[in-house]
């Protein structure tokens, strides 16, 4: 289901350091290093341990899953990888760049070009249409309109909505704008895509789909996933599987 | 403006309650202007549009044209000092006629001028005043709402003597009375008719009006004796009555910028409240604070815009209804002043929204508690 396949997007203008969400890319480097990282929280008089000395490395068209219940740190780990949260100890580079040398600004650039965000909730912006939405992220670019359209109706394409596009957020169901959402995360030709219980709010046999759309994009663009989930499903499709408890790492079995 | 706009589309009930909101804001403002203007034009628009830089009054008098009494050779005495450009008497008088085959009595001010003078108000109908003609007079248009037409005959009273209308003029009335503009003897012989009157002054006149520079006038009060100089500003803000209507239409008016000011950043804030998740999701993407503030100040803006426009419709529309006895003027300068005014009161009460934007969590707005 949604194996749409990714034609190349023509005179698209991938962002910064991308190939084109087509583009095969060498899984030399690692897109992302996470190295010793430490995160603690005040809270009152003591201190909380968020994250201990995790480690992990992802590269480009990989898929990883993160399982862990809530209050694991899952969460965290992609606040801090996404550059919206500092760290206490310990490094994270992404794309080449120690995002603790990176200013606000240049993270801001960085998550607007380089990222993209799957949240639990579609987040949507409601008095946007489905095309609006996808929109967002090269708006925000000052990708010119006609390679915008182009590459939404693309991306919707690519979700299975493209006779929906002209729909608001609140006249799609759940899993529609959940699908929006992915569309939205890929319009932008990112290297890495983070998705935080991505199929939480759905039922399973949409959840199921949404998850198998982002495993065959990862595959065929090279685009890698780094899934934060309880969902076993979610387990099976995914290259890699980890397991975080009381913030330490640690690789899984599916 | 991208989202700006969709939102004001999508959410049209939301936006539109807020826009009329501010178009009632906007409506009262001008309205508050209008009759502020008005009070003011009514008042003292002779003095408003008096052709001269500077009046010169008796010592003593300050500055009210009432209380004034010099000696026509006053005239000539300022016309002699260095720097005066030109001068001209000016005699003013309250009186009260009645216009012949009517019954109904007409309180009017009257200014003497000398009919050659730089002092002659411009006409709109009929002709102007003319030396050989004493008993002509030119009256403001207002006079017209009592009936008065060209050609008609005026009686003063109680006196009973007669003045011919020969002429309309416009924008000319003093102490909320319309102005009945006459020669220099006609009036003499009006507000000194009683003997003694005028003391030993032989050829009286109220004031002398002057076109000249500051330093003219600083050398006037200094080498002509027994006289005072007022720049006509001053000469208006003295008018019996005219600084206290004037000033309590315009503390309201402040009050209501003030409370404009506050309305519009309660109204704003609340709408960004009510987008802060939205916000923080917009930054988690990429969006940065000047973006997201940007989209905002543009729809305050264009919200505004409209607003002002419709209370302003709202204004020209009530002044084309309101009874005439209603001192109302509203222009096209003061209508856009005001509304410039408004725009800024309505960015200021975006800051408090911009303060909120700035610290929108985008961890908090998408819900990352893991």
């Amino acid at each position: 289901m949604h194996s749409v396949p990714l034609v190349n997007s023509g005179g698209g203008q991938p962002g910064p350091g991308n190939a084109g969400w087509n583009g095969a890319r060498p899984a030399a480097n690692p897109v992302l290093l996470v190295r010793e990282l430490v995160k603690e929280y005040k809270v009152g008089d003591g201190t909380v341990t968020a994250l201990r000395r995790v480690n992990l490395a992802v590269f480009a068209g990989q898929v990883i899953a993160v399982r862990g219940r809530s209050g694991a740190g899952k969460t965290t780990l992609l606040n801090l990888i996404a550059g919206l949260d500092d760290p206490t100890h310990g490094l994270v580079v992404l794309f080449g760049h120690d995002l603790a040398k990176l200013s606000e600004r240049q993270r801001t650039e960085m998550r607007r070009t380089e990222l993209g965000f799957v949240f639990q909730a579609a987040h949507l912006v409601p008095a946007l249409t489905a095309r609006e939405n996808v929109e967002v992220p090269m708006r925000l670019a000052k990708v010119a309109r006609t390679e915008r359209e182009r590459r939404s109706h693309e991306a919707l394409s690519l979700v299975g909505l493209a006779e929906r596009e002209q729909h608001r957020a609140p006249e799609l169901s759940g899993g529609e704008q959940q699908r929006v959402a992915i569309a939205r995360a890929l319009v932008h030709a990112p290297r890495l895509v983070l998705a935080d219980e991505p199929t939480g709010n759905l039922d399973s046999h949409t959840g199921h789909a949404i998850l198998d759309l982002m495993r065959n994009v990862a595959h065929q663009a090279g685009i890698a996933f780094i899934i934060t989930t309880h969902d076993p499903a979610a387990s099976a499709m995914a290259d890699a599987v980890y397991d975080i408890n009381d913030g330490v790492l640690t690789p899984g079995q599916r | 403006m991208f989202l700006a706009l969709r939102e004001l589309r999508h959410s049209r009930l939301r936006y539109g309650l807020i826009g009329a909101i501010l178009a009632l804001v906007a409506w009262l403002v001008f309205l508050l202007s209008g009759l502020a203007n008005g009070l003011a034009t009514d008042n003292g628009s002779a003095i408003q549009h008096l052709n001269a830089d500077y009046v010169v009054f008796q010592s003593g008098a300050r500055t009210l044209l009432h209380r004034s009494i010099l000696p026509m050779q006053t005239v000539q005495a300022v016309k002699q000092v260095s720097g005066v450009q030109d001068a001209a008497p000016l005699g003013q008088f309250t009186i009260t006629v009645q216009r012949v085959g009517s019954s109904e009595q007409i309180d009017a001010t009257v200014l003497a001028i000398d009919p050659t003078s730089f002092l002659a108000p411009p006409i709109i109908t009929g002709t102007g005043l003319d030396s050989a003609n004493q008993n002509g007079v030119v009256l403001d248009r207002t006079a017209q709402r009592h009936g008065v037409k060209l050609g008609d005959t005026l009686k003063v009273m109680p006196a009973g003597q007669e003045m011919t209308v020969v002429g309309f003029t416009e924008g000319q009335t003093y102490s909320h009375l319309p102005v009945i503009y006459m020669d220099i003897p006609l009036w003499q012989s009006l507000r000194f008719a009683a003997p003694g009157s005028a003391g030993a002054i032989t050829d009286p006149i109220s004031a002398v009006a002057v076109k000249m520079d500051s330093a003219a006038a600083a050398r006037v009060a200094a080498d002509v004796p027994g006289v005072e100089v007022a720049t006509k500003d001053s000469t208006l803000q003295n008018l019996p009555g005219y600084k206290e209507e004037t000033g309590s239409v315009n503390m309201i008016q402040a009050f209501l910028f003030i409370i404009a000011a506050f309305i519009m950043a309660a109204f704003f804030y609340v709408l960004t409240l009510q987008k802060s998740n939205q916000f923080g999701v917009l930054k988690a993407l990429g969006a940065s604070t000047r973006f997201l503030a940007r989209d905002l100040v543009g729809q305050v803006l264009l919200m505004t815009i409209v607003g002002v426009i419709v209370g302003a419709l709202l204004s020209y529309a009530v002044a084309a209804i309101i009874p005439a006895a209603v001192p109302f003027a509203l222009s096209t300068g003061l209508v856009v002043v005001y509304g410039g005014v408004l725009l800024l009161v309505a960015l200021a009460g975006t800051l408090l929204s911009l303060f909120q934007i700035a610290r929108v969590d985008a961890l908090v707005a998408i819900g990352r508690v893991d």
